[in-house]
């Protein structure tokens, strides 16, 4: 996921509040109110301080420079050191805890959004792609922390601070009060007027950059055949006209903005114009000092400021509300599978006894891709599933361990139906080697000891060295360490194949599941990789999907499995001498490529028809 | 730099006019707290009312042309900004265009958009408010201290006393936070390549029973984004203070020895008022310098980057071949060809080697192999894709080389193996390579892929729109939108790598039916997986791990029994099993 594509549900935005969602976020805010009343607190420590100075220099004009005291010129001095000290660390103080309140909360709110995603059934992840999850535990988490940081104590200290300044001109001259504060009115017309262009002149803009990236990420993945078709001009003028639509939005939110700002600021010297005409006049009538015609000047300047900031919060709340709203949506989603409570008496390892009792299943409905799969593997038993692509081998695979239930039908271990056992040990007993060994970021051995992540050192190398990984693992810079990079890509697929069957063997599990890969490797490895799947399958029940024809020789019984049915069972020697679908597969897969070259399949010498 | 003085020079109109428009708003702003000065001080004389009424009133007309030239020098500037932003960006766009496939295999498409998107929003902060502010601030400085010296030498001295700390501190404080703001971007990037490569491999993960231990990581992660964050806004926060701070410090000063310079009388009460203001005019712009400083620095590092690209060249000789040539007439031929991917990985390995074949013009060819072998990448090189030796593929007897690639691909249509739709509607996908195509020409070509069939399932038919914002189409019918697209060319070549892959046996039947006279025309190139499309093609040839192992006809080749044979016999029996 790189860029946004087209506009989608992230670019709706809906209401800047909606007190249901706030609701439910209080119990995420609520651990936190301890930082929140003391940021609240310094938020009033912030303003008391910072509007005790405009008093003091009215205080300097009034009493102390007509008395020309210099030592109270010099405590004056000092009162407003200790104000503006007081003014700084609170401040400080101030912004840092509502910053740990913020990040406390999305800390919190992400760890319980990635612990419910990671509790979700696998059918989810096939609805959802991942790219628009991961926005989720992202984007949206991150615009809530901007909600803390830079939106709610802000508003609230803003709103503050406005009333407190026209308190304190009321009470000193309220007459002139009325005169500076005649402007506000129209300044608060203005800027509602203005700010709602503001906005909508904002979101054209991210309207149109989104329609830049679209456009450029189709260009460039599609790339190839626009040089193909040589549509070069073509795009360059669609681009240009885009790009171009971009510009105008950016121009016309320049005309918005600059006129904003500069409005603001003539109304601020407008109020500065009319305290000199109306306050000189009571100066002159004296009835105003002078020092409160500057303390006017000091408290007038301090107060537009705030208006200003006001209308940048509006879109902050606006976009936290929607990230919000589609957080709640993800963590409503209900997983279709659920973990049963541990009964007393399981044991600490299954005996390996499954059976499928007419099992049937569809990804979707009315596509059904298991019809009634029934069949018992006794512990112990090494059972091979040969099938064309698309038989249905892995679905079976994914419903033993419940990434999926069946439809209908039931699966059962050690005689006891799956759905009533705990998720965790069902899982326990039942490892799974996937066909296209998935690695994680680490390191080799840390994927090695995936399943049990305290395995010590020892009992990681036993392991590897078992399946044959131990060679390759200690000829790399770093051996064990070796870091492990997106998924694996610095390793060979033959390399990748031994590490994941190190890391089943690791697991050790009761029944293991094994989708063999397809992908070929060289002789040497192949020699390998088959040595090490004779040790893995060693002592356990075992099911596997087989493109091997040692695995398949080495089984105890195969089933054939063609369009979702269980066709036929038996031995190699018996099936093939049965001629059905069997022997078919046998030469689709290894019957007519002997005679190759190929790495794929390595012939067995005892077959004989 | 040459790109930032380029358009400097381009915009010189606007940012000259812009930079007028400055020194007129700057001379205004200062002459307001004069203005005051002169209001307050005549109050102080006890002179009449009149007078006070002109200040104000003076005060207010400064305040209106302020404000409108203010306006204006940003609308210039600012606008010139997102002007320069657009050319940039045609620039760069009509230059990725030119760019060959190599250059797309090296590059990831979101370190490109990140190129076209983030970098040039950079540039646009760095010529916009970037430029904006510097030139403010050397306006106001350059008059405004003057000034302040006029009304007192030492008042001024006192004031801009703490001004050099301020710009060191927020200098040395910007970079700290710039390096922890990298820092705590890393930090997310890293909990989302965590949460992407977790919830990629969920499956994994069950399976394991790993949903804690990968919680528990996940948990690890974001306090360590937390903390990262605080850092950050330790930093914030320590920058707020020092800059407050600081001009606190002058604020102080100034009154101090304002108050005494008035009880001494060298000073008015109106001068230190007017003092006040300057200074307060003065501050705000300094501590933006930290600030701009970081937008400079940035900006270059993109500019660098956008010019990094826009170094790029293309590596194909025909993008440097002049003159057009005859047309051309579709004989193809392979001399001693050998290639491996430019600049790839892999580039030991050839991926195609002694490639030695002769194709006459209208011939139809079909090419099989196993995946890998090198099919793709030998009709890739026809439709010049990538670079060739020179003298190893020549086309009616011309080195592909000296063909101009542009006129080359105007006679030759290439249906790629995976098919691209633009997310437009059909006719447009169709008429991709014609955009003036007559309307009967797209239908025509509809028929001929065989999409009429699914049109009265489409709810516009040929105008519904397909892709991101469209019907999602199934693989079948994608792959006949693009070989509509390619008939729509009437190419002397046509190449359809594996492109009828996803279609059904009988729809493949009907289409290959009803391009039999069009095939006969041109030269006609076919990779498939299906045996069955290829056996009546005039020529068969057989790769395998790079090298043409067989060729001929399918008659030769069955009766060879060699790899086509064998691949021919066990096609039969799939689709044996098939339909049991």
């Amino acid at each position: 996921m790189t860029a946004p594509g087209p506009a989608h549900e992230e670019e709706v935005l809906g209401k800047a509040y909606d007190a249901r969602l706030v609701r439910r976020m209080l119990p995420y805010v609520a651990p936190q109110a301890r930082w929140i009343a003391l940021s609240v607190t310094l938020m009033f420590v912030v303003i008391g301080a910072q509007l005790l100075q405009p008093y003091l220099i009215k205080l300097l004009f009034d009493v102390f420079i007509p008395r020309a005291d210099r030592a109270g010129i010099a405590a004056l001095a000092l009162v407003y050191i200790a104000a503006t000290t007081v003014e700084l660390l609170a401040r400080y103080g101030q912004l840092y805890s509502m910053e740990l309140t913020g990040q406390n909360v999305i800390l919190h709110l992400r760890d319980r959004l990635f612990r419910h995603l990671n509790a979700l059934d696998s059918s989810f992840f096939d609805r959802h792609p991942v790219g628009r999850l991961m926005t989720r535990v992202t984007t949206d988490i991150e615009s809530l922390a901007d909600l803390f940081s830079s939106g709610v104590v802000s508003l609230l200290g803003d709103s503050v601070k406005l009333i407190a300044i026209v308190v304190i001109l009321w009470w000193l001259n309220w007459r002139l009060a009325c005169v500076t504060f005649a402007m506000t009115p129209f300044l608060f017309l203005l800027s509602v007027l203005l700010r709602g262009r503001i906005r909508r002149s904002y979101r054209d803009v991210r309207r149109r950059i989104a329609r830049i990236n679209a456009y450029l990420q189709e260009s460039i993945s599609g790339m190839l055949l626009v040089q193909l078709f040589r549509r070069g001009e073509v795009n360059r003028r669609e681009f240009d006209a885009i790009n171009g639509e971009h510009r105008d939005a950016e121009l016309r939110s320049v005309v918005y903005e600059s006129s904003f700002s500069a409005i603001i600021e003539l109304v601020g010297n407008v109020a500065i114009a009319l305290i000199v005409w109306y306050g000189g006049r009571e100066m002159v009538r004296g009835v105003l000092t002078f020092g409160t015609l500057v303390a006017f000047l000091n408290y007038t300047s301090r107060f537009f400021g705030p208006i200003q900031d006001l209308s940048g919060f509006y879109a902050v709340l606006q976009a936290a509300m929607a990230s919000l709203e589609r957080i709640f949506a993800l963590l409503d989603e209900r997983p279709a599978i659920t973990s049963n409570p541990l009964p007393a008496a399981l044991p600490e390892r299954a005996r390996g006894r499954i059976d499928f009792q007419d099992v049937r299943f569809a990804y979707r409905d009315g596509e059904e891709v298991l019809h009634g799969i029934g069949v018992r593997v006794e512990p112990g038993e090494k059972i091979a599933i040969v099938g064309a692509t698309g038989s249905g081998k892995t679905t079976l695979i994914k419903l033993l361990i419940r990434l999926y239930d069946p439809t209908s039908g039931a699966i059962r271990l050690d005689g006891r139906d799956i759905r009533t056992l705990p998720l965790p040990w069902l899982r326990r007993q039942v490892g799974v080697v996937q066909q296209d060994h998935f690695l994680f970021t680490g390191t080799i051995a840390s994927n090695i000891a995936f399943g049990h992540p305290d395995l010590p050192r020892e009992r990681i190398e036993v392991a590897a060295r078992l399946v044959h990984a131990d060679r390759f693992v200690r000829g790399l810079p770093k051996g064990y360490d070796e870091e492990v990079r997106e998924r694996g890509n610095n390793l060979s697929v033959g390399q990748k194949q031994l590490l994941s069957f190190a890391r089943a063997l690791a697991y050790d599990p009761a029944v293991l599941v094994l989708d063999e890969a397809t992908s070929s490797v060289d002789t040497e490895t192949e020699i390998l990789i088959q040595d090490a799947l004779r040790l893995l399958l060693e002592g356990r029940t075992s099911i596997v999907i087989a493109h091997r024809l040692s695995t398949i020789v080495g089984a105890d019984r195969i089933l054939v499995l063609h369009h979702g049915r269980i066709v036929e069972e038996g031995t190699h020697r018996a099936l093939l001498q049965a001629r059905g679908i069997y022997h078919r597969l046998y030469q689709l897969q290894f019957g007519l490529e002997t005679e190759t070259s190929g790495p794929l399949p390595l012939a067995a010498p005892e077959i004989s028809t | 730099m040459s790109l930032i003085l380029r358009y400097l020079r381009l915009y010189r109109r606007d940012f000259l006019l812009g930079l007028l428009c400055l020194v007129v708003t700057n001379a205004v702003t200062l002459l307001i707290p004069w203005l005051l000065k002169e209001a307050i001080d005549a109050l102080g004389r006890g002179s009449a009312l009149r007078n006070l009424a002109f200040h104000a009133c003076a005060i207010v007309v400064a305040a209106l042309v302020l404000a409108a030239i203010r306006t204006w020098s940003r609308l210039l500037i600012l606008g010139a900004s997102r002007r320069i932003v657009y050319d940039i960006r045609d620039d760069l766009y009509a230059h990725l265009l030119s760019l060959p496939a190599s250059f797309y295999a090296r590059r990831r498409t979101g370190e490109i958009m990140s190129r076209a998107v983030n970098d040039l929003m950079l540039i646009r902060s760095l010529f916009g408010p970037g430029i904006l502010s510097v030139l403010n601030v050397a306006l106001l400085y350059s008059a405004g201290l003057p000034l302040m010296a006029f009304l007192d030498p030492w008042l001024t001295l006192a004031a801009i006393l703490p001004y050099p700390l301020i710009l060191i501190g927020v200098f040395r404080v910007s970079r700290t936070i710039h390096e922890r703001s990298n820092r705590t971007q890393e930090q997310l990037a890293e909990i989302s390549n965590d949460a992407q490569e977790t919830l990629s491999g969920i499956n994994m993960v069950k399976a394991f029973v790993q949903e804690e231990g990968e919680s528990r990581a996940f948990g690890g992660l974001s306090r360590e984004y937390r903390r990262r964050s605080l850092l950050l806004a330790r930093s914030r926060g320590l920058i707020v203070t020092l800059m407050g701070g600081l001009d606190k410090v002058s604020t102080i000063m100034v009154l101090c020895l304002g108050a005494l310079h008035i009880i001494a009388g060298t000073l008015t009460k109106g001068g230190l008022v007017a003092f006040l203001a300057y200074l307060a005019l003065l501050s705000g712009p300094t501590v933006m310098m930290g600030w701009v400083l970081g937008v400079f620095q940035r900006g270059l590092g993109a500019i660098r980057r956008v010019e990094e690209i826009r170094a790029q060249t293309s590596d194909l000789p025909g993008d440097r071949a002049l003159g057009a040539g005859p047309d051309v007439q579709g004989a193809i031929a392979f001399r001693g060809l050998r290639f491996s991917y430019p600049n790839g990985g892999r580039a030991e390995k050839p991926v195609l080697q002694d490639v030695d074949l002769d194709l006459p013009a209208g011939a139809t060819v079909g090419i099989v192999g196993r995946v890998g072998s090198g099919k793709s990448t030998l009709v890739q090189l026809v439709a010049a894709v990538y670079p060739v030796a020179d003298g190893t593929l020549w086309i009616d007897g011309r080195d592909l080389n000296s063909i101009p690639t542009s006129h080359l691909r105007a006679q030759v249509a290439m249906v790629p193996q995976e098919t691209f739709l633009f997310s437009r509607s059909i006719a447009d996908n169709i008429a991709l390579g014609a955009p003036a195509a007559p309307r009967s020409r797209i239908e025509d070509m509809a028929r001929l892929a065989q999409i009429t069939r699914d049109l009265p399932d489409l709810p516009q038919g040929l105008d519904t729109l397909v892709g991101e914002r469209g019907v999602t189409l199934s693989g079948g019918q994608r792959q006949r939108v693009a070989l509509a697209r390619a008939l729509l060319l009437e190419p002397r070549i046509l190449i359809l790598d594996d492109a009828l892959s996803s279609i059904d046996a009988d729809t493949e039947e009907a289409i290959l039916g009803g391009l039999r006279d069009t095939m006969r025309r041109r030269t006609t190139l076919v990779i498939s997986h299906r045996v069955a499309t290829v056996l009546n093609a005039d020529c068969i040839v057989v790769l395998e791990d790079g090298r043409v192992v067989e060729s001929g006809s399918a008659a030769q080749l069955l009766a060879r029994d060699g790899p086509f044979a064998r691949m021919h016999r066990q096609q039969q029996i799939e689709r044996e099993l098939e339909s049991l």
